[in-house]
């Protein structure tokens, strides 16, 4: 509304309200689009193609519903609640209330930093740098509006809010009751988890000065053993850095780097290295605490936690929010390291001390007079865990000299087993545990060496043994040298993509040459160890994808190394482009991974993106090769993250513990209709290859996941030469895997350019004398079928100006 | 002397309680039994054949009294390697199961449908999981598991033979015995 002026004159009984003032005179070119802000019901005509496409799948891990007084309810078969749900829909049900915990996670963590920002810096500019101008790329999308500081955020923090409430709402008995709108509010609330960590991040990129899209941000240590016992260990653990970046600015303004080493667990770890490093803004960040990110260490993912207690690496701990053990308090409180809670979400029954004297608090925590304290007040907070860890140091040397336990006390566990397999009826990776104890009993330390990267610290051995065999401590004692020698380098999280770097790659990735774009994200504690999560991002990066990841991932592929001794990120690159590896940053830069798919929609092709989410979805559906794998997530954030994915389009494969999220989204390929599509030219329809098969998938070992990540980048748009490269990484990783070459490799060739050179001649007689399909020997060519024609052949003739969607309204010329 | 397979029925990961209907154990002669009655079984073979490459001899001895195999995640490399291919095809666990649980499938060789699913060598919460999709979305397939586990989403199983890898061959080699009848 542009400033005038009315005047009020011979009203009686009229009351005028103004509610927020609209700012419709803005610079930004795009007319605003059709769905600004859109609430449960506005996208559902997008989802119901994506959700009868790809067929909902549930898995129920438990038969009954307790949720109201009528129940306990059975609902096994095609029995229903008292209150009239089925099966299908509690399970939809529960999807939904995962997938809200997740985004209330990433959302909650967003409002508290614009709170904490905007106290802390006043508001700032929302500045991305000369190199990304489309800069919050889903608050665009989804909202329609473009923030310029740092404030304008809160009302797109509103917008969340007002829509978790209403989805939160929808699971109350005597509510929803089809399972399919279940999961069209499920995927509103993905998409709501994906908004909630652009402003979590971009909110923490400006206020921190973080990288904004820098391929080479620094490398910083990683692992346990760069934390130096000769200083006092301060851990600072979960996703929000705000106490943990006090911490870090009080260690620098009292120059105490010589006394104090500050390593994060979780995601504050790949926060804590992100401080400082940004292109210089604000002033007080710069000035003060430039490159202050790399003095911090990364202690670990948190699947490490529990083993790096064991191993002593702490003298004090801070906590944050999300993903934190809640018995972390117990833990610590046992080896005489005081816990400080610095957020409310995470008070632990602790006394709030926040406005008490720091003098007073940290002479209660190093005497040990209390075992801890909730401090809200991140300023205080990080001088307190500062001094407090400096201060408890000697206090507690008995405990962190002796923190493993003796050769005497080993023994005498390892003998105690009775090898009764309790342990290994209860361990989620299935590690043989008697085995291994027994091994240890009779001297042999190997087995405990090999399965400590594969055990996930979850104690469920632990509290089933009769005997009370610590197990955890035998790993810790059997793994000191491991420990000392975790010594790593990683890549700092560089932020969002750069739109120069969509630029040089939005056409081969829509056309194929650039076989797609991997997203390594989540937890990595399953099946078999951290070790896969770099098995996969160095098969796919080897084979020139694009390779992104975040959060514990990017910590875990940290700690392997080639034959140089190099770990991944010394290797390769850091940029957005083939044979390159990012770390985007923490789990809540994972939207810029979404960010990264939207700017090939509106930098690339030119689509606006401006409050027009369901196109820009579609076009990533059809046109951008992208898949997420989540390879040991753990949390309902990975049940967000990846329904954010899915209804932008990106596809997702889960490993085999990821049937606890208990539904899935698969394609058919014997349903030739499920496939068709709108060619956007002229609106008529065509029946497509399979192309994404399934938006979300359980693989049941790493090579499945391999082989299923590379078929789940192909699209319809891609031409000859990319359809060719996709196929022969699809056929290449299946012979290297499986010995053979996949059985549905036929459905994804329309043309004889498309084979693989290596099998080509092989393939064609295959096409010939096993399918019947026609092959012209003389031209070597494929023979498409007339349409219509019953005779075999490829789905569709390949057609390289064809324009595929599914959605009506992009329809060009109607036929 | 058989073994006894209806001992130890108690969830591998013991909170894996579903509800009501929980799974019954069988001897291997009913176990057999049933999968010989079957007029359209499918044995279902995961990875941790692997782990236990014996296993896949098994698997080739029941494919060769005619129960068609499906092979998991990368199993097929272990068929292909012991030269058994005939009835063995290449699909994931988790899109084979979503066909198993629409009753218009026409099944892996067009064919039709099965009314007989068998489990062996998966790994059990992921088994377990797909067990309870059939459980509950398609009640016309019979669910059985010659697994080491207690298999509580399955109609029939073994009890728990996970710490006795030589009762578990035997237990397999006489359900396979029964097969060869």
């Amino acid at each position: 509304m542009e400033k005038s002026s009315f005047a009020v004159e011979d009203m009686q009984n009229v009351q005028i309200n103004i509610g927020e003032i609209v700012k419709e005179v803005e610079e930004w070119d795009q007319p605003m689009g059709p769905f600004p802000t859109p609430s449960i019901a506005t996208l559902r005509e997008w989802d119901f193609k994506l959700l009868n496409r790809y067929k909902v799948f549930y898995a129920p891990i438990c038969d009954r519903c307790t949720l109201c007084t009528y129940g306990p309810c059975d609902l096994t078969g095609d029995k229903r609640g008292a209150c009239g749900l089925d099966q299908a829909a509690q399970q939809g049900r529960i999807v939904l209330l995962a997938v809200l915990m997740g985004c209330t996670a990433h959302c909650a963590h967003g409002r508290h930093l614009y709170h904490w920002t905007l106290d802390k810096f006043g508001d700032l500019p929302f500045e991305m740098g000369d190199e990304i101008l489309v800069d919050a790329p889903l608050t665009r999308t989804v909202t329609g509006m473009k923030p310029k500081t740092l404030k304008e955020f809160g009302p797109v923090l509103s917008y969340i809010e007002e829509e978790v409430a209403q989805l939160l709402a929808c699971t109350h008995v005597g509510q929803e009751g089809s399972y399919m709108d279940f999961e069209s509010k499920a995927l509103h609330a993905g998409m709501l988890d994906s908004l909630g960590k652009e402003v979590s991040d971009m909110i923490q990129i400006v206020a921190y000065d973080m990288p904004r899209g820098d391929a080479d941000a620094p490398l910083v240590e990683c692992g346990m053993g760069t934390l130096d016992k000769d200083k006092a260990i301060l851990i600072t653990y979960g996703h929000n850095l705000a106490g943990s970046a006090e911490a870090m600015f009080y260690t620098e303004d009292n120059n105490l780097w010589g006394q104090v080493d500050i390593g994060g667990v979780c995601c504050t770890a790949i926060d804590n290295t992100r401080i400082g490093e940004g292109l210089g803004y604000p002033k007080e960040i710069s000035e003060k605490y430039k490159d202050v990110g790399t003095k911090g260490k990364v202690a670990g993912a948190m699947g490490w936690w529990r083993k790096m207690v064991r191993a002593g690496v702490m003298d004090c701990v801070m906590v944050d929010e999300q993903c934190v053990y809640t018995d972390a308090l117990q833990e610590c409180s046992a080896r005489k390291v005081p816990l400080i809670a610095t957020n409310e979400k995470i008070m632990l029954g602790l006394p709030d001390r926040t406005n008490d004297p720091v003098d007073e608090i940290v002479d209660d925590l190093v005497n040990f007079r209390i075992p801890g304290v909730a401090i809200i007040d991140p300023i205080k907070a990080g001088e307190v865990g500062v001094r407090t860890a400096i201060g408890v140091k000697p206090n507690r040397a008995d405990v962190r000299d002796n923190i493993f336990i003796t050769e005497d006390e080993f023994k005498k566990y390892a003998e105690s087993c009775t090898y009764c397999h309790s342990c290994q009826f209860v361990c989620p990776p299935h590690i043989k545990i008697g085995d291994v104890v027994q091994a240890a009993a009779e001297g042999n330390l190997e087995p405990l060496s090999s399965t400590y990267e594969i055990c996930v610290g979850c104690r469920r051995c632990e509290q089933v043994c009769p005997q009370d065999i610590p197990i955890l401590s035998l790993y810790a004692y059997a793994n000191q040298e491991y420990i000392a020698n975790h010594k790593f380098k990683m890549r700092a999280g560089r932020g969002p993509v750069k739109d120069t770097e969509i630029r040089r790659v939005g056409a081969p990735l829509v056309l194929g040459t650039i076989p797609g774009v991997i997203a390594i994200i989540g937890c990595a504690n399953y099946p078999n160890g951290t070790k896969e999560c770099y098995d996969i991002a160095r098969e796919f990066v080897d084979r020139g994808y694009i390779v992104t990841t975040t959060g514990c991932m990017a910590m875990d592929m940290s700690l392997y190394t080639d034959e140089e001794g190099k770990t991944i990120w010394e290797q390769f690159p850091g940029g957005f482009d083939g044979r390159n590896i990012c770390n985007i940053g923490s789990c809540v830069s994972n939207a810029h991974i979404h960010g990264a798919a939207i700017k090939v929609a509106t930098i690339f092709a030119g689509r606006n993106e401006r409050a027009n989410y369901d196109d820009i979805a579609d076009y990533v559906l059809s046109k951008v090769g992208a898949c997420g794998v989540a390879w040991g997530a753990m949390s309902q954030k990975a049940a967000s993250i990846a329904t954010g994915f899915n209804r932008l389009g990106v596809p997702a494969v889960v490993e085999p513990h990821g049937v606890m999220y208990r539904r899935a989204f698969l394609g058919r390929t014997d349903k030739k209709e499920d496939w068709e599509v709108i060619d956007a030219r002229d609106g008529s329809r065509v029946y497509c290859e399979p192309a994404p098969e399934h938006l979300l998938y359980v693989a049941e070992s790493v090579e499945e996941c391999l082989l299923m990540m590379a078929k789940l980048c192909f699209r319809p748009s891609d031409n000859n030469t990319g359809r060719m490269i996709k196929l022969t990484h699809y056929c290449d990783i299946c012979m290297k895997y499986f010995g053979c070459m996949p059985p549905d490799w036929p459905l994804y060739v329309r043309h004889a350019s498309e084979l693989p050179l290596k099998w080509k001649e092989d393939m064609m007689k295959e096409l010939e004398e096993k399918y019947g399909w026609e092959i012209d020997w003389k031209r070597k060519a494929i023979v498409v079928p007339e349409p219509g024609s019953d005779k075999p052949g490829p789905i569709r003739k390949m057609d390289v100006s064809f324009d595929p969607t599914n959605i009506e309204r992009k329809i060009r010329v109607k036929k | 002397m058989a073994v006894d397979t209806t001992k130890n029925a108690v969830p591998f990961e013991m909170a894996q309680i579903p509800g009501p209907e929980m799974a019954k154990t069988y001897n291997t002669k009913v176990i057999g039994s049933i999968i010989k009655k079957a007029k359209r079984p499918l044995l279902v073979v995961g990875a941790e054949l692997f782990e236990d490459p014996v296993m896949f001899d098994k698997a080739i001895e029941i494919g060769k009294t005619g129960v068609p195999i499906a092979a998991t995640a990368h199993t097929i490399k272990g068929f292909i390697e012991r030269g058994y291919t005939d009835n063995v095809t290449m699909i994931g666990l988790h899109p084979l199961t979503n066909y198993l649980r629409f009753k218009d499938w026409e099944g892996l060789d067009g064919e039709g449908h099965y009314d007989e699913v068998i489990f062996m060598g998966i790994f059990y919460k992921f088994a377990s999981a797909m067990f309870s999709a059939l459980k509950n979305f398609n009640r016309d397939i019979k669910r059985v598991s010659i697994d080491r586990y207690y298999h509580v989403n399955a109609n029939m199983t073994f009890g728990n033979l996970a710490f006795d890898q030589d009762a578990y061959h035997e237990a397999v080699d006489e359900v396979i015995a029964i097969l060869k009848k």
